[in-house]
């Protein structure tokens, strides 16, 4: 850890992706990508249908494994690890298309996300030492705190579950989910799909917030241009998985080969992708 | 308030001690006069008094003792209770015919036919009367009241007004159990049944009811107010404090609250249009049941006369199944791994205490046989070690089907469920093959006589308990919710950092462990172990009877474990002998099937009875008996919107209760 955060103050890149290449049989989902996210950056990675953005989170939270090239938190290599491992470095993510516990309870969620930040074993699930019950208190008192961050509804509603929340809450419980491995780099994928005008206005709110005051890194897919415009600090566009531009909101904006690969393919319906 | 004040009934009250004294006296007038509970009772003051016409031991009349203590104190307790705990919403008539078809006639069932079957009978009349009142609903075009129109928040008034009510219930209860009883003892006493030094003891009893009813109904009542919403600016006590520390008042909760979870919420409220199912009505139950399971070895003569020592066996017996299903519970309820293969660690299991409990493991070290007394009390130790080992080859056989899942993960457990007994049969120098391994020796207890099943009923009794407090303690641990976690999602669980290869271990280890328990039990009881004790048809057997109770529910597997073993290996083992009394109705069945098909035996068909029972179980509770919370949820989502609670009472834990709750 404290080699991770002296690193950090170093001022090197918090995550990196060097000439990371994704093949699925012949088809290559992701080649030659570059990126780079500094600590405290809102970056957006953009991009038409089947560009292999999430792909690339894939890949990053080491559900796939590349082909070829690196990936590196913090300098340190994340390929071969396992998904839980990535968790345990300090990188969280969210879904696509919400990838909840439905049949748990939204506190029960949120306690799932504490699981790398606790440590009962199966003895001391029996046994319930004092220090076992001590760590279950906190880590509820923990779950209650990360819910307050969407203001007091998901508290009221805590015991419910999260099959019958409302889509905007259950984007809020996912990331609440994912806050609660203590992460230091979270990725978000399209955090306000399937919201409506008023709630993606709140979700790029939080988004910011998440960012100032946990002091988050934020890696983020969206589809809808006026969100990534507004919050991100840096945009990277990809297409047909090779990165075709990157750069400040207003320079992606006014690339052409963006512009081609928006407005020249007409690429807003709902993307396909699914994790596996 | 004086008592006087509060024993006299104001005219609403009045006609709520009448609904419920009815309610409760009839059931408790069938048990101690029609059944047993007269004798019991009697038995125990006589042998007190050194008069008793049977040689009982002093533990015996302790035990009747609080048993009978036990029961009538809670029921006195359980009318006060009710007493307050009533809205009076429903009416008189259709309170009392669900406590003649929930209470009355499962008591008269057990009487006549024996606990089993009786039981067995009362699920088939319960679905039958749902069905009946269900159509007549329709019929009148009855539509149920909603129970969260009677949310009431108390003043202070009321509340005390609430109490009087409970001290009320259970002192005019009491009053009306002691007449009853005072005049039946006295027709007793007439008819020359009773023994005059009964008599005075009843008028002793006549005279200490009332009291007793006063305090216990004052209980009841104390119970009842704890589940009020009292007013919000009314002092501290009445806003409860949730998890976290952030004191919400109990009616913020309940408007914030979903409609769904206010519908379980309001059950648990007092007052109440349904008080015999509130959560404060079921803790009346669970002392009932629990004193009933707990003395039964010694009420058993008295309620069923001989063969007290087959029952109890019968019913140890049912208890290995209890705790096979809670462990295969783990595999399959929690983590979500399909295991068709279970019955492999219960072999391990039994195999471990039949080799180290019996001779066999120092003729193949060629040591000098071990002092059995010494070995008898090495059960103890070697049930967990039996557990232990099965636990290891449960972490072992999970290791190469990690990557599997769904219908491949039961493919290869099945494998596992065949090989295992098969090694065991096959490594005859070890095991002794296909003539396995007798002489196993039962476990050393002071005082306990292990030929007699009543030492095997509480040792399975206790193995039960123990595996329910820990199924309970890793259900509700970071370990359950992972094993949850994983069978909701396993990528969003490994993406929350779940190590899916540890946590699905631990669950086949978990598993595995119960039946470790299961098997060292089977085979000191057995007192042997026999390979053919172990088949593909066990394992299904375990399955049937978690998916029967409610995949991932630890009431729901208990009470599948039990409905599964005394359908299947009770009741449909016993049809050929009960098929050849001819006082029975199942003889002229029998008779009427052979004479067109000559040569028939219920045995024949006893697992097509099975097959189409588990069909029907299926089609209409396709979420298990008691599902839990979840799994509901799962399977009627979409329904759920339409809810509608219904209007009469249900017995909790009745098949039909949860049944009545969804529609």
């Amino acid at each position: 850890m404290s080699v991770e955060q002296a690193s950090e103050h170093s001022g090197g890149p918090l995550l990196e992706l060097n000439k990371v290449t994704k093949y699925f049989g012949g088809l290559a989902a992701v080649q030659d990508l570059d990126l780079q996210v500094w600590p405290r950056e809102i970056v957006s990675v953009i991009g038409p249908n089947g560009a292999g953005k999430t792909t690339v989170f894939n890949l990053i939270t080491c559900l796939y494994r590349p082909t070829s090239g690196d990936i590196r938190l913090a300098e340190r290599t994340l390929v071969g690890l396992s998904p839980d491992n990535v968790v345990r470095r300090g990188i969280a993510r969210t879904f696509q298309n919400i990838r909840l516990f439905n049949n748990m309870t939204v506190l029960e969620n949120v306690l799932v996300g504490q699981h790398t930040q606790l440590k009962a074993n199966i003895l001391g699930a029996v046994f319930h030492p004092p220090h076992v019950v001590h760590e279950e208190d906190e880590a509820r008192r923990r779950a209650i705190e990360l819910l307050s961050f969407f203001g007091s509804e998901l508290i009221e509603r805590q015991e419910e579950y999260v099959i019958n929340l409302s889509y905007a809450d259950k984007r809020r419980v996912e990331i609440a989910r994912a806050l609660a491995s203590n992460p230091r780099l979270l990725l978000l994928d399209e955090p306000t799909a399937g919201m409506n005008e008023a709630e993606t206005l709140e979700a790029v709110k939080y988004v910011r917030r998440l960012r100032d005051e946990l002091r988050l890194t934020i890696l983020l897919i969206e589809h809808k241009l006026t969100v990534t415009m507004g919050i991100s600090d840096r945009i990277s566009v990809l297409d047909y998985g090779r990165k075709i531009a990157e750069g400040l909101p207003e320079e992606v904006r006014r690339n052409e080969k963006v512009i081609e690969a928006y407005l020249g393919k007409g690429a807003k319906a709902e993307e396909q992708e699914s994790v596996e | 308030m004086s008592i006087a004040n509060t024993l006299v009934p104001a005219r609403d009250t009045r006609a709520l001690l009448i609904k419920w004294i009815v309610g409760l006296l009839v059931p408790i007038a069938v048990f101690t006069f029609v059944w047993s509970g007269e004798a019991i009772i009697n038995n125990a003051l006589l042998s007190l008094l050194g008069t008793g016409n049977v040689a009982l031991g002093i533990s015996l009349f302790i035990q009747l003792a609080i048993f009978i203590l036990i029961l009538y104190a809670t029921v006195i307790a359980l009318a006060g209770y009710l007493v307050a705990a009533d809205s009076g919403q429903r009416g008189m008539i259709a309170l009392w015919i669900d406590i003649l078809v929930f209470v009355l006639v499962p008591l008269l069932l057990v009487i006549t036919q024996g606990l089993i079957i009786g039981l067995a009978l009362c699920a088939i009349v319960w679905p039958l009367f749902f069905l009946v009142r269900r159509r007549f609903a329709k019929a009148l075009h009855y539509t149920p009241p909603q129970p969260l129109q009677n949310l009431q928040i108390l003043d202070a008034e009321q509340r005390a007004e609430l109490m009087s009510r409970g001290i009320m219930g259970g002192f005019w209860f009491s009053v009306a159990l002691a007449v009853v009883w005072l005049v039946a003892d006295l027709i007793f006493y007439i008819t020359g049944t009773l023994p005059t030094i009964l008599l005075i003891l009843a008028v002793i009893r006549t005279l200490i009811l009332p009291v007793a009813g006063y305090f216990l109904g004052r209980l009841g009542g104390v119970i009842a107010l704890r589940r009020t919403l009292a007013q919000k600016d009314n002092g501290n006590g009445e806003s409860s404090t949730d998890r976290a520390g952030r004191r919400i008042s109990k009616r913020r909760q309940l408007q914030e609250l979903s409609t769904s979870h206010k519908r379980e919420e309001a059950r648990d409220l007092v007052p109440n249009d349904l008080p015999l199912r509130s959560t404060g009505a079921q803790r009346f139950y669970l002392i009932l049941i629990v004193a009933f399971i707990l003395f039964y070895p010694v009420i058993d003569p008295f309620l069923f006369s001989f063969g007290t020592d087959g029952r109890l066996a019968g019913y140890g017996d049912a208890g290995y199944y209890v705790i096979l299903a809670l462990g295969l519970n783990i595999v399959v309820g929690f983590a979500g791994l399909l295991d068709l293969g279970y019955v492999a660690f219960f072999a391990i299991g039994s195999y471990a205490w039949g080799i180290i409990g019996s001779t066999q493991l120092t003729n193949l070290l060629s040591l000098p046989p071990i002092n059995p007394h010494l070995l008898s009390a090495l059960f103890w130790p070697m049930i967990i070690g039996a557990a232990l080992i099965a636990a290891f080859f449960g972490v072992l056989l999970g290791l190469p089907t990690l990557r599997l899942r769904g219908d491949y993960l039961a493919i290869v457990t099945l494998g596992f469920g065949e090989i295992v007994p098969i090694v065991f049969l096959e490594l005859d120098k070890y095991t002794n093959g296909a003539n396995g391994i007798v002489g196993v020796y039962s476990p050393a207890f002071p005082g306990a006589n292990w030929l007699s099943a009543t030492p095997y009923y509480y040792l399975i009794l206790g193995l039960i308990v123990l595996t329910i407090f820990v199924n309970i303690r890793l259900r509700d641990s970071r370990l359950g919710r992972a094993w949850i976690a994983i069978r909701e999602d396993e990528i969003a669980a490994a993406s929350s950092g779940i190590n899916l290869r540890n946590t699905k271990l631990l669950a086949f280890g978990a598993g595995a462990f119960f039946s470790g328990i299961a098997g060292a039990y089977h085979a000191a009881k057995l007192g042997g172990v026999s390979p053919d004790n172990f088949s593909l048809g066990d394992s299904i057997i375990f399955l049937a009877m978690v998916v029967i109770g409610g995949i991932g529910s630890i009431p729901g597997v208990i009470v599948g474990a039990l409905a599964v073993y005394s359908i299947n290996l009770f009741l449909l083992a016993q049809l050929d002998t009960l098929a050849a009394d001819p006082s029975n109705p199942l003889f002229a069945v029998h008779n009427a099937i052979a004479s067109v098909f000559p040569g028939f035996t219920f045995g024949n068909i006893r697992n097509l009875i099975f097959g189409v029972l588990l069909v029907v179980i299926m089609i209409f509770r396709p979420e298990g008996l008691i599902p839990s919370a979840r799994r509901r949820r799962e399977l009627h989502a979409a329904a759920d919107e339409q809810v509608e609670v219904g209007a009469l009472d249900v017995v909790p834990g009745a098949p039909g209760f949860e049944d009545e709750v969804r529609i």
